[in-house]
């Protein structure tokens, strides 16, 4: 403990003093109560005894500070300073209110407070500590306990002393001591309640997985009792006196702490249930398969381990207690409020009904278009994986099906194309496209003219529509503001709940509209893909693997770049219609690099789709597609050096179709 | 059974006393407390901090790891990214949410994915190459920029230093 020459030179100078004083008046009176009156009637002699008492108080603070903590750490003593500075302030400010109170008794009292004050802080920080120490001694516990025992009792002794005083003799400064010490009160017995959690956690072997919610519901309490504490004497203190000034500061700190604690609790219920509800249990398999060590504690799982559905696995406490700072993946920061698993979508379905069930009713203010929203519901709720769910099948497999409509009313459109593909792909190429010409037309139902000529581009079998259209149309894709998750589920939900889900506002309608043209731009790319793909491999009779399937998108950009100069490719809306496939017929390198590029470019653009409601994820492709863009734009040759691995494997491809 | 913080911080001082990493020694100062921790780092081959050695401290906070710990060299420092108090700003040590300098995009960030070893890594990087993008220390980030010359002799003055050999 520093500073111990000051206290050293004050004692030694304090009990001079007194010697001094008690020296002079025996000398002066001879006698011992002469002596004493003497004393006590002059001014200097009192303000020696006082010092005397002063530092007494002191040595004595030191000797059981010594007997209940030892030496005290630099942290602690520093804090120590800091609260005992704001507490001296305070307890000033509260004397000016009682100034009339004034007296040696009161300046007494208002030592002992200051000592108990400090001394709860320290029991608090000590028990705070065991949490901190690998080694707790008996010692410790004997100390803290006792100490403890010690704090309430003349917490409780004091705040009895304090009521009957008040009730006795009216308000005085009593009061502020009765309510001072009834916070400590409540400080010792949350420090108690910690201090057993703590023990009980020491002495078993395995952690105790409440311990966090029980000490999270104590400081609930116990902060709601300071809350009404204070406002109690706050209103007391204005009934019998004025404002009481100098309680704002801790009344301050104490709501913001019962806010924060409220706060805690309740992401914390969150965080349980959501555990509970949304994430399956890992298999002891996925855990086996994984290294088995959970990354929050660096400790093996073994049991209560939950994955996450970006397959991350983690023990179920140590995620509940991050997912109350933070709902994200601690590994890869996937949101994982936004990303509802798809296994429990009808849990969250059914929340987000919830949610939208709270909004005033909106009754359809066009009662005679609810039939294009249902279908362009439909293809909104494919939106998360558009691939999976127009591959799975046609007739969608949720819900009652939209009132007197067919699942999807096909127009009479072309498709050439479907004669053109080789028989390799064609089935799966098949549905494509008819996916894609359905949602087109549910777009072109309710949507301006602009979309009509993309409509018929789509429609017409389209090998340069990823290219004239992918470019200003991908930008979109990311959302700023993801949509709310639809639930996967209407057979729990209403007719007028549905409806209110769908909102029929402006922005509602073009947000569809605006969905769907990527649908469609997507699924358009898509059957690009799969007829270039699909002739190419029948063309070369090779095995897939030669192909870079997954090329990354900046390949892809590479490779395209360096097909831009080529006339073919440069001519941009022109009768592109079966340009492709008879390039590809003829064995031309391009549409190699062509198919090659469009693959890529439309895996990126289909990861784009899948995790669009995740947008951290998508500033990458959405980079690597501008560039593809600007590339195929300003037609700039390419600089590619000799040996990198673009120009390695675009030599390859070349040779391998010379070869075949 | 020992709080969950405290374990985890037995476990990376195990980790880090069985297979250092390169040019750093890092331990609690006090078994008493593992919460409060030295480290010793080396500057890094090939800048002008070579050779060096510079003393920190780490405090955890009690929900280590959820929460970042805070580092602070305890011997003169003048860099870019070190607070002239000797606080280190990177954006590990950043929780998500908190950005003083509002560079730094969350996916830096602290989480409990992050260790004390990571975190000395990214300050020998750190080290190595300043990012004056976000700089603690102004005068530093502008040397840096400007004149590189003086930011050596400055560094090389503090080498000596924390290898207690007179600067000449
Ligand atoms: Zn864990
Ligand atoms: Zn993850």
């Amino acid at each position: 403990m520093p500073a111990p020459m000051p206290v050293g030179a004050l004692t030694m100078a304090s009990f001079a003093l007194t010697a001094a004083v008690i020296g002079n008046a025996y000398y002066q009176k001879k006698q011992f109560y002469p002596s004493v009156v003497y004393i006590t009637k002059s001014n200097p002699s009192m303000a020696a005894i006082y010092l005397l008492a002063f530092t007494m108080v002191i040595l004595l603070g030191k000797l059981l500070k010594k007997v209940f903590f030892g030496a005290l750490r630099a942290a602690e003593f520093e804090h120590l300073i800091e609260r005992s500075f704001y507490a001296v302030t305070e307890t000033c400010l509260a004397f000016t209110v009682f100034r009339d109170d004034f007296s040696p008794k009161f300046v007494a009292l208002f030592t002992v407070l200051l000592f108990l004050k400090t001394f709860h802080w320290l029991a608090d920080y000590r028990v705070d500590f065991m949490e901190r120490s690998p080694v707790i001694t008996l010692l410790f516990h004997v100390r803290v306990t006792c100490l403890l025992l010690l704090l309430s009792l003349l917490d409780l002794v004091l705040v009895n002393h304090a009521y009957h005083s008040t009730i006795t003799r009216g308000a005085s400064v009593q009061l502020v001591f009765g309510f001072e010490y009834a916070i400590l009160l409540t400080v010792a017995l949350n420090i108690g309640v910690k201090y057993v959690c703590h023990t009980v956690d020491l002495q078993s072997e395995n952690p105790w997985e409440n311990k966090a919610m029980y000490l999270l519901y104590t400081e609930l309490c116990m902060g709601f009792v300071k809350v009404v504490l204070y406002a109690v004497f706050m209103i007391i203190m204005i009934r019998i006196h004025t404002f009481p000034l100098f309680i704002i500061r801790p009344m301050y700190l104490t709501m913001r702490s019962f806010k924060r604690a409220l706060n805690d609790v309740i992401l914390s219920r969150r965080a349980i249930r959501n555990m509970n509800t949304l994430y399956p249990d890992a298999t002891p398999e996925e855990l086996r398969a994984v290294d088995n060590v959970c990354i929050i504690c660096r400790e093996e799982m073994l049991t209560g381990a939950k994955k996450l559905p970006c397959g991350h696995i983690f023990h179920a406490s140590c995620l509940r207690s991050w997912f109350q700072r933070q709902q994200t993946c601690p590994t890869c920061r996937m949101d994982i409020l936004r990303q509802p698993p798809p296994a429990q979508g009808g849990a969250a379905g059914a929340a987000a009904a919830a949610r939208n069930a709270q909004q005033p009713p909106t009754p359809p203010a066009q009662p005679q278009t609810p039939q294009p929203q249902q279908q362009q519901r439909q293809a909104q709720q494919q939106m998360p994986n558009p691939f999976a769910g127009l591959f799975a099948g046609m007739p969608m497999p949720v819900g009652p099906p939209p009132v007197g409509l067919p699942p999807f009313p096909f127009p009479p459109m072309p498709m050439h194309q479907a004669q053109q593909q080789q028989a390799a792909a064609a089935s799966a190429s098949a549905s494509t496209t008819e996916a894609g010409t359905s949602s087109s037309t549910t777009t072109t139902s309710t949507s301006t003219s602009s979309s009509a000529s993309s409509t018929g581009q789509a429609g017409g079998a389209i090998p340069t529509a990823p290219f004239n259209m992918l470019p200003p149309l991908f930008p979109l894709l990311p959302f700023n503001i993801p949509p709310p998750p639809p639930p996967l589920n209407f057979a729990a939900m209403t007719e007028d709940e549905v409806r209110q889900l769908e909102g029929n506002e402006r922005q509602h309608v073009e947000a569809r509209i605006k969905v769907l043209r990527n649908i469609q731009t997507l699924l358009d790319a898509a059957v690009v893909q799969m007829n270039q793909y699909a002739s190419v491999v029948a063309s070369l009779d090779m095995n897939s693997q030669s192909i870079p399937r997954n090329a990354t998108p900046q390949q892809a950009g590479a490779t395209e770049s360096a097909s831009a100069p080529e006339p073919s490719s440069s001519q941009a809306a022109e009768p592109m219609v079966g340009a492709a496939a008879d390039r590809a017929n003829s064995r031309d390198p391009d549409s190699l690099k062509e198919a090659t590029s469009v693959t890529s470019n439309d895996e990126a653009a289909r990861s784009e789709v899948t995790s669009s409601t995740s947008v951290a994820a998508s500033p990458s492709s959405l980079s690597s597609t501008t560039t593809t863009s600007a590339s195929a734009d300003t037609s700039t040759p390419d600089e590619l050096h000799p040996d990198s691995p673009q120009e390695i494997r675009r030599r390859r491809l070349e040779r391998f179709t010379q070869n075949t | 059974m020992a709080g969950r913080a405290l374990k985890r911080l037995m476990t990376e001082y195990k980790q880090l006393t069985l297979n250092p990493p390169e040019g750093i020694i890092a331990g609690p100062t006090n078994e008493e407390n593992f919460f409060e921790w030295e480290a010793l780092i080396m500057g890094p081959e090939g800048t002008c901090f070579e050779c060096g050695v510079f003393p920190a401290k780490l405090i955890f906070p009690p929900d280590y790891p959820l929460s970042p710990p805070k580092m602070q060299f305890t011997c003169e420092m003048f860099h870019p990214n070190i607070y002239p108090d000797g606080r280190v700003c990177i954006s590990i040590l950043h929780a998500p949410g908190d950005d003083p300098m509002g560079y730094e995009s969350s996916a830096e960030r602290w989480s409990p994915v992050q260790s004390v070893e990571k975190i000395l890594l990214s300050v020998v990087s750190m080290l190595a190459e300043p990012n004056d993008e976000s700089s603690a220390n102004v005068d530093a980030a502008k040397m840096w920029r400007d004149d590189r010359d003086q930011f050596n002799r400055i560094a090389e003055r503090l080498v000596r230093k924390t290898l207690n050999l007179p600067y000449p």
